[in-house]
């Protein structure tokens, strides 16, 4: 029960404050060439795992982090 | 309250005093940079409110660490967390979403199963204050969401979602399953026992975040691996 209403308190009453004041503006485009991590180059693996990519000596090349909370 | 368990919840608060700073940090960043791009949000006036809320839940959790006989560490380690290889926007949508879509997510969970319990008078005052600003900054990154993913393809968040599950979340939550003795009188202190947060971290992105995601155009396949490697 906490979880249904958590959805619909936060996912959906939070979509509903984004669409409230119109559409967000397209001229900056999301740069569709370097946004997507790819296979052994871009992250995520396949089978769900940590999404850091690695370089040719297994460095790593590109990656993303999170935001630690309570 | 003495010995481990106060140490216990001293550190705790301590920790989380530290988490509030830096996310009045991130906000106040997040907010100007869509600004830039995106003029007509309400997104950023609510990130420069949320901005204050966390400097002062950064100081409530503070006066409960001293509370506990633990030392307040001011330091601030906030920094971009999007991978180098997005474009300034999709980085800035990265961070909305691990931030809010997800951190801020998870904590109002946190936050509505600690007051479900009993716990010290200050304990709860402060639990209360925090959770009530907390629906407001989850609230944020659907909402950024939601506008982004009516003006781009937001797909590419997809199979970044493990990273930011992995740097929100200690590995040791899934693995570690020693006895907890002191739990019952910590959740009194407002601290979950690691078996319930665990549950409720695992059932708040089950039921909340991922529907959220795919709802607003993020497949969770990935995010769905990643929690089923963990869970099994």
């Amino acid at each position: 029960m906490l979880f249904k209403k958590l959805f619909r308190l936060l996912v959906l009453g939070g979509a509903m404050v984004g669409s409230a004041s119109g559409c967000a503006g397209t001229g900056q485009t999301l740069a569709a060439s370097d946004k997507k991590p790819e296979g052994r180059d871009g992250g995520a693996d396949a089978d769900g795992g940590t999404a850091k990519a690695q370089d040719g000596d297994g460095g790593t090349a590109d990656a993303g982090g999170g935001v630690t909370g309570w | 309250m003495n010995g481990g368990p106060r140490r216990a919840a001293g550190e705790a608060w301590a920790f989380r005093a530290r988490v509030e700073r830096e996310a009045a940090r991130r906000f106040e960043r997040l907010g100007a940079a869509i600004s830039a791009f995106d003029p007509g949000s309400p997104v950023p006036a609510l990130l420069d409110r949320a901005a204050g809320d966390e400097r002062r839940h950064a100081a409530l959790c503070a006066e409960l660490c001293v509370a506990y006989g633990q030392p307040v560490d001011d330091g601030v380690a906030e920094e971009p967390i999007a991978p180098a290889s997005l474009g300034p926007r999709a980085a800035v949508l990265y961070e909305m979403v691990a931030a809010c879509c997800l951190t801020e997510t998870e904590s109002v969970a946190t936050l509505a199963t600690l007051l479900s319990e009993e716990a010290e008078p200050r304990v709860r005052e402060v639990l209360h204050e925090i959770a009530r600003d907390e629906v407001v900054h989850s609230r944020m990154g659907w909402a950024h969401l939601a506008r982004e993913a009516a003006a781009h393809d937001v797909s590419f968040l997809s199979a970044w979602i493990p990273s930011m599950l992995s740097g929100t979340v200690d590995e040791g939550l899934f693995t570690r399953d020693e006895p907890e003795p002191d739990a019952e009188a910590l959740l009194r202190h407002g601290v979950l026992p690691r078996s319930r947060k665990r549950e409720i971290f695992v059932r708040t992105l089950e039921e909340v975040v991922l529907p959220g995601l795919e709802r607003l155009g993020v497949d969770a396949g990935p995010a769905r691996a990643w929690l089923a490697k963990r869970s099994s």
